[in-house]
């Protein structure tokens, strides 16, 4: 996977071995451009726990297990429900292409029997309530936004590129973002997601990450969105790069028959 | 499938044996399900309870390498009625590397309509309380084998149903039970109702579907019974008066071959859908005196179109959906189109814990519909209350015929 994905999360997942730090000329978009084209593994599976926790701290959980993987111009990601009890069996798969095409996106509700097709267009949606946008777990091109390398900060003990990304289209959900890029592994630290009206919507934090099967891994982030004060705690655990996961793995065969 | 009083302590001594093995085996067998509470009572009227149902429903499954199960018990009890106890599934699943093989009780679906059965004939309907029950809880299970070959992302399906499982009916007393209207009294023999279980009556399908980049289609076909019976109807006519004293009504299921497709076609932000079927050798009323048994045979012809979209957080499914007579005739006593309408319109609140939901029929021939809205509310996870209302428009068709029957509802649903 060649992609930033983040419920792959989770997944500013970086070969260590090779990055070097960007010199004094360094760019926002060369380093947006090193993060999106950190080398991820040709595929990866794990299980991912998303807890929602809402302003009285509230706590609602869901559990998934994904299998993603790389092919030439195409990501293939399935993803297989296991908790609350209501959702538990329904599958979702979505392909995503490099050459910008439309996702394709297919949910298998167990209830209905049937693989049914939804529209990939609302990227805006929230992932199963959560505080993540499906844009959010997805991939974004660099070309999509102007970078700007405005600063560089130590956070956490980490030494940081600070770069805030503006979309060239004006009608997408966040007026900018900016990003915390870590120099030694081009892992992103830290974002902040701001509504269109320019005001602070959400802010996303690293909390945990290690190496596995020689790839930087994510384990665990936050997304809080600090409008509504409610936050999205996402782990994951039981990693696997590189397993030589079968196409077959990305078929209607399997969304029906499930894990 | 519904259960004799052996059959029933039956299935309970296994639920009890299933249940009790799990402290031992529970390992190797997922188990879930829900319990629910379900009640209905009458707008109208002096405001009867239309449905007070207790359900427990339970699945439970196991896969060891290439063999697995999956058993799905069912409890329904009622306050007017005997307790209920069926499977609505029970199938073995054989995994091999291009192809699978599931045999057993299974609920088989096809087709891309919402709400609507156009190619989607195979697993029959119980209609004992309309369309009003959950899809899942509308189609039954069949006894049959299916064979899936899988050959990259496309799919062939052959289905072989030993075993004629008709349309379960509203019984007789029943508000759900359609309205029959005869022109003189009529005595019903039920003697030619029955399909025997024999080879020759077995039922035949089969699908060919692919999901692509481009569209989603499927094509299917089938050699089977009509789930629906005809009726055959002996007039009886006094030999001096020569006026028709009585009727003899016969129910008989007849053999039809179908043949269609379906498609589901991303075009920017919707989903375009659309589903067809040809049916030959559909039985229909007809009123005319020189037809036999009062039926005449016709082909028809049941399509629909559909768009999926999202505006300002709602999700809205619209179709149109209409059946053709060929060949028609005026003395049938259906119209040669029939048209209809569905639309449904979704939203949730509150990351997914409140959702707001109408769904609708609307009948074009007789300006008649069936409208849907609900409420519910995920009180925790898997935890769910939900209220709404089945309200029938019109006073004639299909959906008309049920104006008396508009009611309110709860369901209360805890899924483990």
């Amino acid at each position: 996977m060649k992609t930033l994905t983040l419920i792959s999360i989770i997944l500013l997942a970086a070969s260590f071995s090779g990055l070097q730090p960007l010199n004094a000329q360094t760019t926002g978009h060369e380093v947006m451009e090193k993060v999106y084209h950190n080398p991820t593994g040709d595929d990866m599976q794990s299980e991912l726990t998303m807890t929602l926790i809402n302003a009285r701290g509230e706590r609602r959980t869901r559990e998934l297990k994904q299998f993603i993987k790389t092919e030439d111009d195409v990501e293939k990601k399935i993803m297989f429900f296991l908790s609350p009890a209501d959702v538990r069996n329904t599958s979702f798969m979505n392909f995503s292409y490099t050459d910008g095409s439309d996702d394709d996106q297919w949910i298998y509700l167990p209830a209905l029997r049937r693989v049914r097709r939804i529209s990939s267009d609302d990227k805006s949606d929230y992932f199963m309530g959560s505080d993540f946008t499906y844009d959010d777990l997805g991939e974004r091109h660099p070309n999509e936004d102007e970078h700007v390398l405005i600063k560089e900060e130590t956070i956490d003990g980490h030494d940081c590129y600070v770069v805030e990304s503006t979309p060239k289209d004006s009608s997408y959900m966040y007026s900018k973002t900016v990003t915390w890029v870590m120099k030694d592994s081009y892992l992103g630290l830290k974002r902040e997601f701001y509504d269109r009206n320019g005001d602070l919507l959400k802010v996303l934090s690293i909390k945990e990450f290690d190496q596995i099967d020689g790839f930087w891994t994510i384990l665990e982030t936050e997304m809080h969105n600090v409008q509504r004060n409610h936050r999205t705690v996402m782990s994951i655990k039981d990693v696997e790069y590189n397993t030589g996961i079968p196409d077959s793995q990305f078929t209607e065969r399997m969304m029906t028959r499930g894990l | 499938m519904i259960m004799r009083p052996i059959e029933k302590k039956l299935v309970i001594l296994l639920l009890i044996i299933s249940l009790s093995s799990l402290t031992v085996t529970a390992g190797d067998l997922f188990w879930g399900g829900y319990v629910r509470n379900y009640t209905g009572v009458l707008t109208g009227g002096d405001n009867e309870l239309s449905i007070l149902q207790n359900t427990m429903n339970l699945e439970l499954s196991s896969r060891r390498q290439n063999v697995s199960f999956h058993v799905n018990p069912y409890i329904y009890q009622y306050s007017d009625r005997d307790i209920e106890l069926g499977l609505r599934e029970a199938y073995l699943d054989i995994y091999f590397d291009n192809f699978d093989l599931r045999l057993g009780r299974q609920q088989i679906i096809y087709g891309k309509a919402e709400g609507v059965f156009i190619t989607d004939v195979v697993s029959p309907k119980d209609m004992r309380e309309f369309l009003l029950p959950d899809f899942e809880e509308i189609r039954m299970g069949i006894t049959a084998a299916k064979i899936n070959y899988y050959l990259g992302g496309n799919t062939f399906e052959l289905v072989w149903t030993p075993v004629f499982t008709p349309t379960r009916e509203a019984e007789e007393g029943s508000i759900w039970r359609p309205s029959l209207e005869f022109p003189a009294p009529v005595n019903f023999d039920m003697s030619e109702k029955e399909v025997s279980p024999k080879v020759k009556n077995s039922e035949i399908f089969f699908r060919y579907s692919s999901l692509g980049s481009l569209m989603d289609i499927e094509v299917v076909g089938g050699y089977f019974w009509d789930d629906d019976p005809a009726m055959h109807i002996i007039r009886h006519i006094d030999h001096d008066s020569g006026e028709l004293h009585g009727l003899t009504a016969t129910p008989r299921h007849h053999r039809l071959y179908m043949a269609g497709g379906s498609f589901s076609l991303p075009v920017s932000s919707f989903v375009l859908r659309g589903e067809a079927a040809y049916y030959n050798g559909k039985r229909f009323q007809t009123a005319d005196p020189a037809s036999e048994n009062g039926l005449v045979t016709k082909n028809y012809v049941h399509y629909m179109a559909g768009i999926d979209y999202s505006v300002l957080g709602w999700n809205i499914s619209a179709q149109f959906i209409q059946e053709y007579i060929t060949d028609y005739d005026e003395s049938i006593r259906l119209d040669e189109f029939e048209s209809t309408m569905t639309i449904l319109a979704r939203k949730d609140y509150l990351r997914e814990k409140l959702w707001i939901e109408l769904f609708s029929y609307i009948g074009l021939n007789n300006g008649d519909a069936l409208l849907r809205p609900s409420v519910s509310y995920e009180l925790s996870d898997g935890f769910e209350i939900l209220g709404g209302a089945n309200l029938f428009l019109g006073n004639k068709g299909r959906f008309g015929q049920f104006s008396n029957n508009d009611m309110v509802y709860t369901k209360i649903r805890y899924s483990f």
